[in-house]
């Protein structure tokens, strides 16, 4: 019983933390979504992909290129028939663990006529970016996305000209950001 | 009449002649093969010709199945990171969009 509980132990300790960086803590809104995405990547599965994934293709290559290296890709996506069946405090419990120094918003907008808001962190460690996170919040969408790992800004930026999605050109420097 | 006196006579002992007992012996050596016990292999042990060929026809068609199904897993983990892709592109895109145009 006593070698059990070691062993038990040992297994649990040998366990891989979840590359997951924050929590998404949107189960609860599944029952209300009509259409809900779940992606669970860990870096394992990752780097299992990428040797599906096309070089010739030009989306699977420039995916393959970004996720090298990377600890894992976590997005949760819910979709409602109406509004108002999410509210300011889930959109709250997510960002609230989103916080400096760890955290820094980098980009984000609010259209108060469309009722949207939009933001992007990035986590850094010792000066280097560690991880990603996106949130999104329609009236009837709200999305989450969490990128662990190196993430290389420019290429994901870069993923704007992939996907049939029309090519953004880089922002010029100087200039301020919107809040 | 004399039956039994022909009986007896018939039935009298007669000796036999002085090599009888060597031939008796010479023709038995000479036809006696020696007595072998058949070694029969016991059933459990009695292995048909057919199972390692099956068991190899096995070990093929699950090797192939395996590679199928580790295919089929990465191929499903390629969907599930283009999509993750898709999603992650479709909300960059929306944001620079909106800040571009707010500036």
């Amino acid at each position: 019983m006593k070698q059990c509980g070691v062993l038990l132990l040992v297994g649990w300790l040998a366990m891989p933390l979840p590359a997951q960086q924050f929590k998404f803590n949107l189960d609860h809104l599944e029952s209300k979504a009509s259409d809900t995405v779940d992606v669970n990547l860990n870096g394992s599965t990752l780097q299992f992909a990428a040797k599906f994934l096309d070089d010739k293709d030009p989306d699977e290559a420039k995916v393959k290129k970004l996720i090298a290296g990377l600890q894992g890709i976590y997005v949760k996506s819910l979709q409602f028939k109406n509004d108002g069946e999410w509210s300011k405090t889930d959109l709250d419990n997510v960002k609230n663990q989103l916080h400096e120094p760890e955290w820094s918003r980098i980009l984000g907008f609010k259209s108060a006529e469309e009722g949207e808001t939009a933001d992007v962190y990035v986590r850094t460690e010792n000066k280097k970016i560690t991880g990603v996170a996106i949130i999104a919040a329609e009236p009837k969408q709200l999305t989450v996305v969490n990128i662990a790992g190196a993430v290389d800004l420019e290429s994901l930026a870069d993923l704007s000209g992939h996907f049939g999605l029309p090519k953004l050109e880089p922002p010029s420097p100087g200039k301020g950001k919107k809040n | 009449m004399d039956l039994e006196k022909e009986l007896s006579q018939a039935l009298r002992r007669k000796e036999p002649s002085p090599d009888f007992a060597a031939r008796v012996a010479a023709r038995v050596a000479a036809q006696a093969a020696p007595v072998v016990m058949p070694v029969t292999k016991p059933r459990v042990f009695a292995v048909p010709r057919w199972l390692p060929v099956a068991a190899a026809v096995l070990v093929v068609i699950g090797g192939v199945g395996e590679a199928a199904w580790r295919r089929h897993q990465g191929m499903v983990a390629k969907e599930q990171v283009m999509l993750a892709m898709r999603i992650t592109a479709g909300k960059l895109n929306h944001i620079q969009t909106h800040v571009r145009e707010a500036r």
